[in-house]
């Protein structure tokens, strides 16, 4: 069964969108990732426009976080207050980011530079993520309990110094108001320049940063990353036309169930299952874009926009 | 009435229809029609057939063309980078090149037209090259390796198609009639397309008919791609609204449903 799309100008087969949308809304529910990196690459792969599968995905997460940040509040498991200044730093970095585009773009050679610090973030996260989770469910095998974090770093200590402690009851942790800012700061700076939404490298920062529950992490990352995608899907509408809405409503018939499904699967995973999980699929992504960029490609030239 | 006037009159239509005849006496006049010049692109719009029909003279042979206003083509280009990495360098811009071209003709382009006809006419790859002038400039090697990139992707994304054979001919007692038809891609983009039949004798173009083919959306379709266009702010705030909405509504349907126990 065939759709047109008005503004990807393409028909298409519905199920392959609404597919789609229940694989990486369930990944989205279970790791608290938008998924953008799955989705916009798979998307131009069924022959959607580059500019409008990026636009559109956005419309999409609002749909699924949407979905999921209900699932995981239910299961209480959504920090409100850190998500809130988590988000007052990632607004002004994402500001921020914009600048040092422009900035990187002077300098030449940027979108190089770019491709290789994602690809090295991307590959580090994963690995660190990967090796420490492992760890931790050895340990866990000898000890039968779960392992506590060390807080006694040097870091940890200068974390602690810092003024405006505050305690952030859901999570379980006590933090300057600083600490979120600052990080949601870098995250948003860093998802800004590399064109991505960032959730992969939010994920590791509220779990080894902010010594956050993995399941409370997810939970508040997509309430996170709701406001953040509905601010893009607001400015490619507003200023690139580019959503595709008939598009969006059917990878959302798909998303905002898979969430579901996604939180649903969590809540019977241990963090450290969930994390090695992720890792895992950061890793694969991280492979792919490798591939992709050393493999020579059949076409050279394509449309304006995306990555 | 005034006799003698009328018996000029007549002359005159006389000479005028016998001077009208004279070429057709040569050559039957080339004519040309779609069998559609509207395609309505509504939400089951999946591509469509146009036939092309109409007649001509026994014994030439038929090149049609179907085109979109020549126009310029902006394109990202990827290259090796530091000898390792394939990526975005920079964008090509393609002057002088359609969107979409369509060419189907009775025999192989090159062996039925001169070189100097094709470019004249701008028939086949070779002549769109020619025309063609690509920004930054790459040089003439550079210019026929992209010109060649940009054939490549054209024809993945089915904008651009050169084919020969598959025009029939029927007998007629003042011509020959003649009829083809061809897969309409979904993925040509709404807009008014030009239908150009020339008819082609030892190596020259000697007649050539016109018809177009309009694409265009319809209904909700359209109501959606001009609400994109043209009102963003208000096209984003409902899209937003109705995928939190759906995101809501989904969530109480698998809360009343028992999904989370």
């Amino acid at each position: 069964m065939y759709l047109y799309l008005p503004v990807a100008l393409t028909s298409i087969n519905i199920f392959l969108p609404i597919g789609l949308g229940l694989a990486v809304g369930l990944l989205s529910g279970l790791f608290g990732v938008g998924g953008g990196f799955l989705m916009t690459p798979l998307l131009i792969m069924i022959g959607i426009p580059p500019t409008v599968a990026a636009a559109t995905d956005s419309n999409q997460i609002v749909a699924a976080s949407t979905s999921g940040t209900y699932a995981h509040w239910r299961l209480g498991n959504v920090d409100f207050k850190m998500g809130l200044f988590l988000l007052a730093g990632g607004f002004l970095g994402g500001l921020l980011g914009v600048q040092a585009i422009k900035v990187l773009r002077m300098m030449g050679n940027a979108d190089f530079v770019i491709k290789l610090t994602y690809v090295l973030m991307l590959g580090g996260v994963g690995t660190y993520m990967f090796l420490e989770s492992l760890s931790n469910i050895r340990k866990k095998d000898q000890d039968g309990k779960e392992a506590s974090p060390k807080s006694d770093s040097k870091f940890g200590r200068f974390l602690k110094s810092l003024p405006f402690q505050t305690r952030f009851e859901k999570s379980g942790v006590t933090h300057s108001a600083l600490v979120p800012v600052v990080f949601g700061c870098l995250v948003g700076i860093l998802a800004a320049v590399m064109g991505v939404g960032g959730g992969f490298l939010m994920v590791p920062v509220m779990v080894y940063f902010l010594r956050m529950p993995m399941h409370v992490v997810v939970g508040t990352s997509l309430f996170q990353i709701l406001f953040t995608c509905t601010e893009v899907t607001f400015l490619q509408s507003y200023t690139n036309h580019t959503v595709d809405f008939t598009l969006a409503v059917l990878l959302l018939l798909g998303s905002t169930i898979g969430a579901q499904v996604g939180a649903v699967i969590g809540r019977r995973l241990k963090g450290e299952q969930l994390k090695i999980l992720l890792a895992m699929i950061v890793l694969a992504v991280t492979v792919k874009i490798i591939f992709d960029l050393t493999l020579t490609p059949d076409l050279l030239l394509s449309p304006m926009g995306g990555h | 009435m005034n006799y003698p006037y009328f018996k000029k009159l007549i002359l005159v239509a006389t000479a005028l229809s016998v001077l009208c005849l004279f070429p057709v006496a040569v050559l039957a006049k080339l004519t040309a029609k779609t069998n559609h010049d509207h395609i309505k692109v509504n939400f089951t719009y999946h591509g469509s057939i146009v036939s092309v029909s109409g007649e001509t003279d026994p014994g030439t042979d038929l090149v049609i063309k179907i085109t979109s206003p020549e126009g310029h083509q902006v394109l990202r280009r990827k290259d090796k980078v530091a000898g390792i990495l394939w990526m975005n360098v920079d964008k090509l811009t393609f002057e002088h090149v359609p969107n979409v071209y369509f060419i189907r003709s009775t025999k192989k382009l090159e062996d039925i037209l001169t070189p100097e006809e094709l470019d004249k006419y701008a028939i086949g790859y070779r002549a769109l090259e020619r025309q063609a002038e690509i920004t930054p400039d790459m040089g003439e090697d550079g210019k026929s390796r992209w010109f060649k990139e940009l054939v490549k992707y054209k024809e993945s994304s089915r904008l651009f198609a050169i084919s020969y054979g598959n025009i029939s001919f029927t007998r007629k007692d003042d011509g020959e009639a003649y009829y083809t038809e061809m897969y309409w891609p979904y993925e040509v983009p709404p807009g008014t397309y030009t239908v150009t039949v020339y008819a082609v004798k030892d190596g020259k173009v000697v007649d050539k008919a016109e018809a177009k083919v309009v694409v265009e959306q319809v209904g909700f379709v359209k109501l959606l791609a001009d609400m994109a266009k043209n009102k963003g702010a208000l096209y984003g705030v409902l899209s937003i609204v109705i995928a939190l909405a759906a995101g809501f509504g989904v969530g109480m349907v698998f809360r009343k449903g028992g999904g989370a126990h």
